[in-house]
């Protein structure tokens, strides 16, 4: 058990590319701490600089307060589950499952006792005797996670365990997995791309985008909250709306402004602005559930033409044509179903809509 | 398998293919099955024509050899070339110099082979130059340094004996056995390692341990290579060696040139037994030669 803490760390390749800029954040003893961004945002480097696969350019990375730069892989007491599962494939389960033990010269009786306790929590005791070549992916991905927790490891690490699984599978090893890393109240540190693993496995994700930690929060925080634009468009299913508009004062009422609408901040949108002062030229945010359609009008409703109809049985996703080339994006109930090309009354629920800055891309609730 | 896949693959395209145009007509005559049944044929009598006439001459009275150049003996079939060939001249001696040299030589080229090939495709030993270099003196002419290397033997006390003999073909074969070795350990998974150093194998460890038990078809086949090289070298062998003690099978056999002239029978009866033992090797690994070369590696 561990918490591991990373400090100002950066990874720089051959003196000019960096992958991982200024990253800090500590993850607590037995949390599953997930680090979710898009390929070639640096979470794969920021993984193995735990690992200690790859040394750190700059920074420090600690293990329950001991820095732990300079110590070579085996004896930082963590365990990785690689994407391609990397089972040594001259072995079969049980050798595989019994490496790490048997590297450490543990006595053999002890090791199959261990083997055998972590085939039964995997339910890997039926093909403990076969070789690796030729089980299926989730056997597999069971097998390499049964390599690494079989010698308790302070730290897991997983590098994105299932994305090579087909979609059925992904969702089922996905409570799998929590599961047994539940149960196992191992520190788990779990990188991936996909929003959804994240936001369903993790305690506290890490948002990283072109090197940078952009958020570090719990999902619901990171959904509800997002720091800014990257995050807000990066989480969610269809993804968040952006909006350019402005924003206008007549009197005490707030309004933004679009080339395709004009709408009344209400008493939900207008408290984020009671202390702004920043430009009134912003990008708005509004995630497609957050976005109200009806058939007949409201007060303050926005009139939009129906461009697209999406029916999805529970739901339906609506694109509404806002411009020539900008459309919106809504998620209705499924017995909403406008015709193509008919006119919709649109309200936003306007405490989830988001504000930011066009310069920067920050929240304006982070502004001061 | 891949081989079987692709080849069913294209015959079943042949069958499929309803539209006979010129293109599938013209690619059936190249590349269809009678056509790699032929090329097939061809190849094998380009191999094995000349050795079954070595075979044949050498079964031929001498007196025949010289007067007539068919195929087949003509009159008696006769066992006095081979009698003689291993009186007259220390054939075994040259066979058994040459298995010496052959086997530690590459038994040295692969100690040295894999962890330098390893070093340099994972920890990138070197930079860049290195490996060129390596490639470099691969295909530079062996005569040019003939010289050097002679001088460099001598000045170490080790001309004419095994040992001198053995550290220049492992010299030699070094470049070509890094070129080999290089495609296998690129084949392995880099996490494979990575996992074996998280699990608590040192980087020496993991390679003797996780990647050569890996690679050993590779390796094996590399070696099979190396020792036909080493057997069929002549140059190092004629300028380093000059006696019975150190002659290998190459140099020996062209004691068969006497005052008397060339001994055709007893060279062919010499050349035979020379190339048996490598036709023996190259059968027993066959399966692993081909497994090596043609898979590259695992996939993991």
């Amino acid at each position: 058990m561990a918490c591991v803490e990373l400090r100002n760390v950066w990874k720089i390749y051959g003196g000019e590319v960096e992958a991982v800029i200024d990253a800090s954040w500590e993850c607590q003893d037995g949390e599953f701490f997930s680090i979710l961004g898009p390929s070639g945002c640096g979470k794969s480097s920021t993984l193995r600089m735990i690992a200690g696969l790859e040394e750190i350019s700059r920074g420090e990375i600690l293990f329950n307060d001991q820095v732990v730069n300079k110590l070579p892989p085996s004896s930082r007491n963590i365990a990785m589950v690689f994407e391609n599962w990397a089972l040594y494939p001259n072995l079969t389960v049980y050798e595989n499952i019994a490496f790490p033990l048997r590297v450490r010269k543990m006595p053999k009786d002890e090791i199959d006792r261990k083997v055998k306790e972590a085939a039964e929590f995997l339910n890997l005791t039926p093909i403990l005797n076969s070789g690796v070549r030729h089980l299926s992916g989730g056997e597999m991905q069971s097998v390499s996670i049964g390599r690494a927790i079989v010698r308790e490891p302070a730290v897991l690490i997983m590098d994105e365990p299932i994305s090579h699984l087909d979609a059925g599978l992904r969702a089922r090893m996905r409570d799998e997995l929590k599961k047994q890393v539940e149960r196992l109240h191992v520190t788990t540190l779990y990188i991936t791309h996909d929003q959804v693993e994240s936001m369903a496995m993790a305690d506290r994700i890490a948002i990283m985008n072109l090197g940078e930690i952009q958020q570090v929060g719990t999902p619901l925080d990171i959904y509800y909250h997002p720091r800014n634009d990257f995050v807000g468009g990066f989480i969610g299913e269809p993804p968040m709306n952006f909006i350019f508009c402005e924003l206008l004062q007549e009197g005490d009422q707030l309004f933004i402004v679009t080339p395709a609408f004009r709408m009344q901040l209400d008493d939900e949108g207008k408290p984020q602005f009671q202390r702004y002062s920043g430009s009134s030229k912003l990008k708005l945010g509004i995630r497609p559930e957050d976005v109200r359609v009806r058939l007949q009008p409201l007060p303050n409703s926005i009139t939009l033409v129906t461009d697209f109809v999406e029916p999805q049985g529970d739901r339906t996703i609506i694109s509404l044509r806002l411009n020539d080339s900008d459309i919106l994006l809504a998620q209705v109930l499924g017995s909403l179903r406008p015709d193509v090309g008919q006119p919709v009354y649109v309200t936003f629920d306007q405490r989830h809509m988001h504000f930011f800055d066009i310069e920067t891309g920050l929240n304006i609730k982070n502004l001061e | 398998m891949l081989e079987a896949k692709s080849t069913n693959s294209l015959e079943s395209a042949f069958e499929a293919n309803e539209k006979k145009t010129l293109a599938f007509y013209l690619k059936w005559v190249f590349f269809g099955r009678p056509a790699r049944i032929i090329l097939l044929i061809i190849f094998l009598l380009a191999i094995i024509l000349p050795i079954f006439y070595i075979a044949m001459t050498s079964l031929k009275e001498p007196i025949e050899i010289r007067t007539s150049g068919a195929l087949l003996p003509r009159g008696e079939i006769t066992t006095v070339n081979w009698v003689k060939a291993f009186a007259n001249v220390p054939l075994l001696r040259y066979l058994l110099n040459s298995t010496v040299v052959a086997l530690v030589s590459t038994i040295l080229v692969l100690i040295v082979a894999v962890p330098t090939t390893y070093s340099i495709i994972r920890f990138n030993t070197g930079g860049w130059f290195f490996p060129a270099w390596i490639l470099g003196t691969y295909v530079m002419p062996p005569i040019v340094v003939s010289i050097p290397i002679f001088a460099m033997v001598k000045m170490v006390q080790l001309q004419n004996t095994l040992a001198g003999l053995i550290l220049v073909h492992t010299m030699a074969n070094l470049p070509i056995a890094v070129w080999l070795i290089d495609s296998y350990i690129r084949a392995i998974p880099k996490e494979l390692e990575q996992a074996a150093w998280i699990d608590g194998y040192s980087k020496f460890e993991t390679l003797a341990r996780v990647v050569v038990p890996l690679i050993r078809p590779g390796v094996l086949a590399t070696g099979v290579i190396t020792l036909i090289l080493s057997w069929n070298e002549f140059l190092f062998a004629l300028i380093l060696t000059y006696g019975v003690k150190s002659n290998t099978f190459p140099i020996g056999i062209s004691r068969y040139i006497g005052e008397h002239g060339l001994q055709f029978g007893e060279m062919s009866a010499a050349a035979l037994a020379g190339i048996v033992p490598i036709y023996i090797l190259v059968f027993l690994s066959s399966r692993n030669l081909v497994e090596g070369l043609t898979r590259g590696g695992v996939k993991g």
